[in-house]
């Protein structure tokens, strides 16, 4: 077994473990912590398909920005109890789950057998780091920068909402 | 061993499916959790899983296209995460709960 | 790693050496930062123990060691065992990512003296630095204490304000190199200063080619946002020790809080580190390239691999003595000014560090475009 798909293997175990401590543990910090496991996991993915810039990005906005803030305002809330972790009703649970086994069947089966046009299996462009960052750069500000632009505005938008929502004495609909 | 080719080769298939078990599992916890910090978790959950198919997409095909949108899934993921907890503050501010069985007003 | 068994042998003792040396750093430091402060406040520091109190920490050491290991009762056992061991792992790894010397070339192998050599170095160390806030909530969260708590959260929403600046002050930095990759950066800082200028080469022979001639504002904005990053005075009301006891240390004794100063003085050796790559030549030795010191090495030893090897020596030395001075000033810093309020820490960080870090940033562009144009 190379050493690649070692890492390939380890980091998709801690990625899936991760992932199911999400939503199998009761206690939402521990959800929280285990959700920024995974984080870490998918940025080490990210890593070995050879985009290293994307893996660093990563790990700076989810694992250190907004897993940080979930956890915080987790903890500001300090819930006593957790009344009813998972949906009440058995049937309908059940039905969940089986609806959603049946989706990942259906998609990880297609996805084995499927082939894409183009996709070398072992596709390996070994650009080096400086070259693909820069090429993501002209790309982002030549063919993308309407989104890009777009982008901004909806980040000012929602820097000046979440500050409307979150104040203490206010709020969208309160009454001075 | 017959087929072990499937686990020492890796290529595109496993990285889609992967994303795909991931993605699944994030779903899971929207549809099984009552607690809505958790449901925001889930759905980031699922936007990273479509994130891994994006850059795996990219490599394969050699274009640089699926990296770009993986910045621009990441950027609005981090900003719903924002106003989703700003209204799960506003909530448990005023009920003093989050689970999200209480908040059934809407229903029928 | 490396192809033969002898490059894969030298890169892994290269490896645990660098881990080393940054732990064993961290009692020098410790010595350091006691007789500085007491020098600096007028008093004798610890000078019972060994010459000049240096046996002080080991001292220090066993005391810890055979302390009672305690976990309190409202705790949360996982998150408080699991904390101070992350501690140290960002500043580790981070550390690693410095280059400390230049490359060996000895007979047909490189050996790049760092940890291991990241084509997107900055973007990794800056990754790795902030996970440092899952270290402060898992303590602050563990202890089952409202100080801790209330500590915790402060000194995480600080350090995750203050990476914005961080960030921010050394994309001018990035621009005007053109790399992320740290060697190439200290590369370029080479000799004496020469730039471009609308066509011309500007050269000056009485200033090395170092960052700071550059970026001074960019230096100052970095510094500063190293000092909350790795929670020193003045932005440490995390451990505030007048108003919240400890912070998210308080109910930590023994050897797990002598972890989080292992950790803490990680980050102070990251930001020297830092602070010397960007902005001061990294192990450069002013006014000289690494070419001339080089052939000074060659002039005086013969054989090209011991030359390269006392290159990489001087090197080293020059580096040290770099991170040696940044680090006294961390601690005369921490001994010298009061500590910020947490609203003056966090308009100072948001309202004006990051706008002048934005127009650095602008400014910094217009420049390197208009510059490079030859009229």
């Amino acid at each position: 077994m190379t050493a690649d798909s070692f890492l390939f293997w380890m980091l998709a175990i801690v990625t899936l473990v991760g992932g199911l401590s999400v939503i199998l543990v009761s206690n939402p910090i521990y959800s929280a912590l285990c959700l920024a496991m995974s984080m870490v996991g998918v940025s080490a993915l990210f890593a070995t398909l050879g985009a290293y810039f994307i893996a660093g990005v990563q790990m700076i906005v989810y694992a250190g920005a907004v897993l940080v803030l979930f956890v915080m305002v987790l903890m500001l809330f300090d819930l006593k109890t957790e009344l009813a972790t998972f949906s009440r009703g058995k049937i309908s649970g059940l039905m969940k789950i089986a609806i959603v086994g049946l989706l990942a069947g259906f998609l990880a089966g297609a996805f084995k057998t499927m082939t894409f046009e183009g996709a070398d299996q072992a596709a390996t462009k070994a650009v080096s780091t400086g070259d693909t960052t820069k090429a993501l750069g002209t790309l982002l500000f030549t063919k993308y920068v309407f989104g890009f632009e777009a982008l901004g505005i909806l980040l000012l938008v929602i820097a000046i909402g979440v500050v409307g929502l979150a104040r203490s004495k206010g709020g969208t609909h309160a009454k001075h | 061993m017959q087929n072990i080719d499937i686990i020492t080769n890796v290529g595109l298939n496993h990285y889609l499916v992967l994303s795909a078990l991931l993605f699944v599992t994030g779903m899971a916890g929207v549809l099984l959790r009552r607690n809505v910090i958790v449901l925001l978790m889930s759905i980031e959950l699922m936007l990273n899983a479509v994130n891994i198919s994006f850059v795996a997409f990219s490599k394969y095909l050699g274009k640089l296209d699926g990296q770009i949108l993986v910045f621009f899934v990441m950027t609005i993921a981090a900003a719903e995460a924002a106003v989703g907890l700003a209204i799960a503050v506003s909530i448990f501010k005023r009920y003093k709960e989050v689970n999200i069985r209480f908040f059934e007003h809407l229903k029928g | 790693m490396g192809e033969s068994v002898f490059e894969i042998t030298i890169n892994c003792v290269k490896l645990i050496l660098v881990f080393l040396l940054m732990v064993q750093m961290v009692p020098i430091l410790v010595w350091l930062e006691r007789r500085g402060s007491g020098f600096i406040q007028n008093r004798f520091g610890p000078n019972r123990v060994g010459p000049l109190g240096l046996m002080q920490l080991l001292a220090d050491a066993v005391k810890f060691l055979t302390k009672e290991e305690f976990v309190p009762k409202a705790a949360t056992k996982i998150l408080f065992y699991a904390a101070p061991v992350f501690a140290l792992i960002p500043g580790t790894l981070a550390f690693s990512a410095i280059p400390m010397a230049s490359p060996l070339h000895w007979g047909q192998y490189t050996f790049a003296i760092q940890g291991y050599d990241i084509g997107v170095g900055i973007v990794f160390i800056l990754a790795i630095s902030s996970l440092a806030a899952y270290t402060i909530l898992m303590a602050g969260w563990g202890s089952g204490n409202k100080y801790s708590l209330m500590g915790a959260l402060r000194a995480s929403a600080q350090t995750i304000s203050y990476e914005l600046a961080l960030g921010l002050s050394i994309v001018g930095v990035i621009m005007m190199y053109g790399s992320f990759n740290l060697s190439d950066m200290i590369h370029v800082q080479e000799g004496t200063m020469h730039f471009q200028f609308f066509g011309y080469t500007v050269a000056s022979s009485w200033l090395p080619n170092w960052g700071i001639f550059y970026q001074p504002l960019a230096a100052v904005l970095f510094f500063a946002s190293t000092f909350a990053e790795s929670n020193r005075l003045p932005f440490d009301l995390a451990e505030g020790e007048a108003e919240l006891v400890a912070g998210f240390h308080t109910e930590y004794g023994g050897f797990k809080m002598l972890l989080f100063f292992i950790g803490e003085y990680g980050h102070m050796m990251v930001a020297s580190g830092l602070m010397a790559t960007f902005f001061f030549g990294g192990y450069n030795i002013p006014w000289k390239t690494t070419e001339q010191i080089y052939q000074w090495a060659l002039n005086l030893v013969g054989s090209p691999d011991w030359a390269s090897a006392l290159t990489s020596l001087v090197h080293f030395v020059s580096f040290f003595i770099k991170l040696a001075i940044f680090l006294w000033i961390f601690i005369w810093v921490r001994w010298t000014l009061p500590r910020f309020r947490y609203d003056q820490l966090m308009d100072l960080g948001w309202k004006t560090m990051l706008p002048w870090a934005l127009a650095n940033t602008i400014i910094t562009a217009i420049v390197i475009f208009a510059v490079s144009q030859s009229w």
